[in-house]
């Protein structure tokens, strides 16, 4: 008798990881914080005029990049229900469109902030604190577990405390925190991921940004499977946050929501807050699989991405 | 270049072997990833895979200053639900730059050091087996605490049925002819040389973590072998000393169950010279061969104690 050759497996004891459709660009055309909603919709009319000639350039922009020219571009739109909420979907959410439409802008998809913390069961912002990776100061050898602030994260070697003056001993004189990857001088950043008041942790508004940069770059997966894919509503808007997906489709045309890379329109104010993001998020480690399968396919349709996540990010302040 | 790792292994602080869904539990040391188990032929869990930024020298031979600069990936594993491990690698590269490049370009290459400066595989090599000078990467020091982050789960009640050292294999592996060679340095301590065709893959780490589990095995059965001072002590105490292995032990030698078939060979060859598997058998037998002599005692004893 030949050999018998044998092939066992268990599923259990595979890894298998879902992919995503995946745009070229998603762009963010804004991010709605109560201040913005008190102020009116002449605000948000003033955002999107702004925006609008930018959203026109990066379409045109990618056009020459890809290939036959088909740039699957998408837009998106931030709801912030986490830090305060305000009015209800049914009531903002028209107005938004209504503004946007003003200016020939049209959002594919809306988002809550509150999905990025905590949405249908998925903890995003645990699973991306979790895969957090420490920036090592030199001289870091595996030896001694990384020093951690808790809820901290920064980009280099924080100060060494300075006791308080003890009778009969000098005080130890301030020396200065450094960034790991300093050119010539620090540029030190602490960013505060989170705090709790009792039970309650109330994740930071530049970690949830960087959980939401993640979402639309596609990287993100929970027991292997795509969280929280886009939903079409039936009916109408809700009168309530809770009672609206985590992210809508509104556009039943709309390219992808996941994008190779993103773009966001802002007003500089948010300059410090994707400071903190960008520090945040060159230190998370994306699963190996999900980076292999992004490249592959932006490889296969001929578009060459960035090795580094925080290089797929872009932004226009104005 | 080359790929260098440490793991560590030893007896899970529970007083019984744990349940498949337990060791789901106390492996999940990631939110959103699960725990990868196989069945066949034995139970074997595997956390999900983290990384530990480091930025140090590495150990050389020469003891010339080498600076790598990247991430550990690290993983813990519970066999039979009895044996804990704790396992750390990297794959050493040379660095395109002599430079420290900003964190998010080393995240970009998981489980990569790249070596700023000039290194010789070789050197490394002799040095990550040799003996490591201090400050420099520690694998060891990571795989411990892997090891001890399962250690202190607690859903462990921590009243282990004996106490056995914990044993660290140090490997090295790189791609050329075949060979392997496996070194006993102190009671607790192994090394492992591995040069495999093609390129390297994680299949190689399980292989090592598997000799790793093998050896660890064979070492406690020997050192409860030596306790029981078989013929110095007599036959009940010695069988009595002996029944932890057969409580916990003795079924959970499966050589070869988790390595890929391209790799077989290199057990296969370990087989052949030393020979665990030999070494392992006699153990087993003898301490069978005790347990009935000890029921033959036990049996004529009562026989007699029938006839008064």
């Amino acid at each position: 008798m030949t050999p018998v050759h044998a092939t066992f497996g268990e599923v259990a004891a595979e890894r298998r990881i879902a992919s995503v459709p995946l745009s070229h660009v998603s762009v963010e055309l804004g991010h709605l914080y109560m201040e913005d909603f008190e102020a009116g919709p002449d605000r948000l009319r003033e955002q999107f005029r702004r925006v609008a000639p930018w959203l026109a350039t990066v379409r045109s922009l990618w056009r020459e990049r890809v290939p036959g020219g088909r740039a699957r571009v998408s837009t998106c739109f931030l709801v912030d229900d986490y830090f305060s909420r305000f009015s209800t979907p049914a009531e903002l959410v028209p107005m938004v469109l209504e503004a946007a439409a003003e200016h020939d802008l049209s959002i594919d998809y809306l988002a809550r902030e509150s999905a990025c913390a905590q949405s249908g069961g998925v903890e995003l912002a645990r699973l991306v604190e979790d895969r957090l990776v420490d920036d090592p100061p030199p001289e870091t050898d595996g030896s001694r577990p990384p020093v951690k602030e808790t809820g901290w994260l920064c980009n280099g070697s924080r100060s060494p405390r300075t006791a308080p003056l003890q009778a009969m001993g000098k005080a130890r004189p301030w020396e200065p925190p450094a960034q790991n990857a300093k050119r010539g001088h620090s540029i030190f950043v602490d960013v505060e991921l989170w705090d709790e008041k009792g039970p309650r942790r109330t994740w930071s508004c530049p970690f949830l940004a960087a959980v939401w940069q993640l979402l639309r770059l596609g990287l993100l997966r929970s027991e292997g499977r795509v969280p929280l894919p886009p939903v079409a509503l039936d009916g109408g808007w809700p009168r309530d946050w809770d009672g609206l997906p985590a992210v809508v489709r509104l556009n039943p045309q709309a390219a992808p929501f996941s994008a190779y890379t993103t773009l966001s329109v802002l007003s500089p104010r948010f300059l410090p807050v994707e400071l903190a993001v960008r520090t945040i998020l060159s230190q998370v480690a994306v699963d190996d699989e999900v980076l292999r399968q992004v490249a592959t396919r932006s490889e296969s349709e001929g578009v060459r991405l960035e090795e580094e996540l925080v290089d797929r990010i872009s932004y226009v302040f104005v | 270049m080359l790929v260098i790792g440490e793991v560590h292994t030893g007896l899970l602080q529970n007083s019984g072997e744990i349940s498949e869904s337990t060791c789901r539990q106390v492996l999940g040391l990631m939110a959103g990833e699960s725990v990868r188990v196989s069945r066949r032929p034995i139970v074997h869990a595997l956390s999900p895979e983290r990384l530990t930024g480091v930025d140090c020298a590495l150990p050389a031979a020469s003891r010339s200053r080498i600076r790598g600069v990247g991430t550990v990936v690290s993983r813990c594993a519970v066999t039979g639900g009895r044996v804990a491990q704790g396992s750390s690698y990297v794959r050493v590269v040379r660095s395109e730059t002599d430079r420290r490049l900003p964190w998010s370009h080393y995240l970009s290459r998981p489980g990569v050091v790249e070596v700023l400066g000039k290194a010789k595989a070789a050197d490394l090599a002799e040095g990550f087996t040799g003996d490591p000078a201090p400050g420099c990467l520690d694998l060891g020091a990571v795989s411990g605490r892997f090891l001890d982050l399962v250690q202190a789960s607690p859903l462990l009640d921590r009243r282990a049925p004996f106490k056995i050292p914990r044993t660290s294999l140090r490997w090295v592996a790189e791609t050329g002819e075949p060979s392997i060679r496996f070194t006993l340095h102190t009671e607790q301590e192994r090394t492992l040389r591995l040069t495999h065709p093609g390129p390297f893959t994680p299949a190689v780490v399980d292989l090592c973590e598997d000799l790793a589990t093998h050896d660890w095995l064979l070492t406690s059965l020997l050192v409860i072998v030596e306790r029981a001072r078989i013929g110095a002590t007599p036959g009940a105490q010695a069988v009595a000393r002996l029944a932890p292995a057969i409580d916990h032990l003795m079924h959970l030698w499966m050589p070869a169950a988790r390595v890929e078939e391209w790799l077989t060979p290199f057990w296969e060859s370990l087989e052949r010279r030393p020979g665990f598997t030999r070494q392992w058998r006699s153990l087993v037998d003898r301490v069978r061969d005790q347990v009935a002599m000890n029921t033959l005692a036990l049996l004529s004893a009562t026989a007699e104690a029938g006839r008064r």
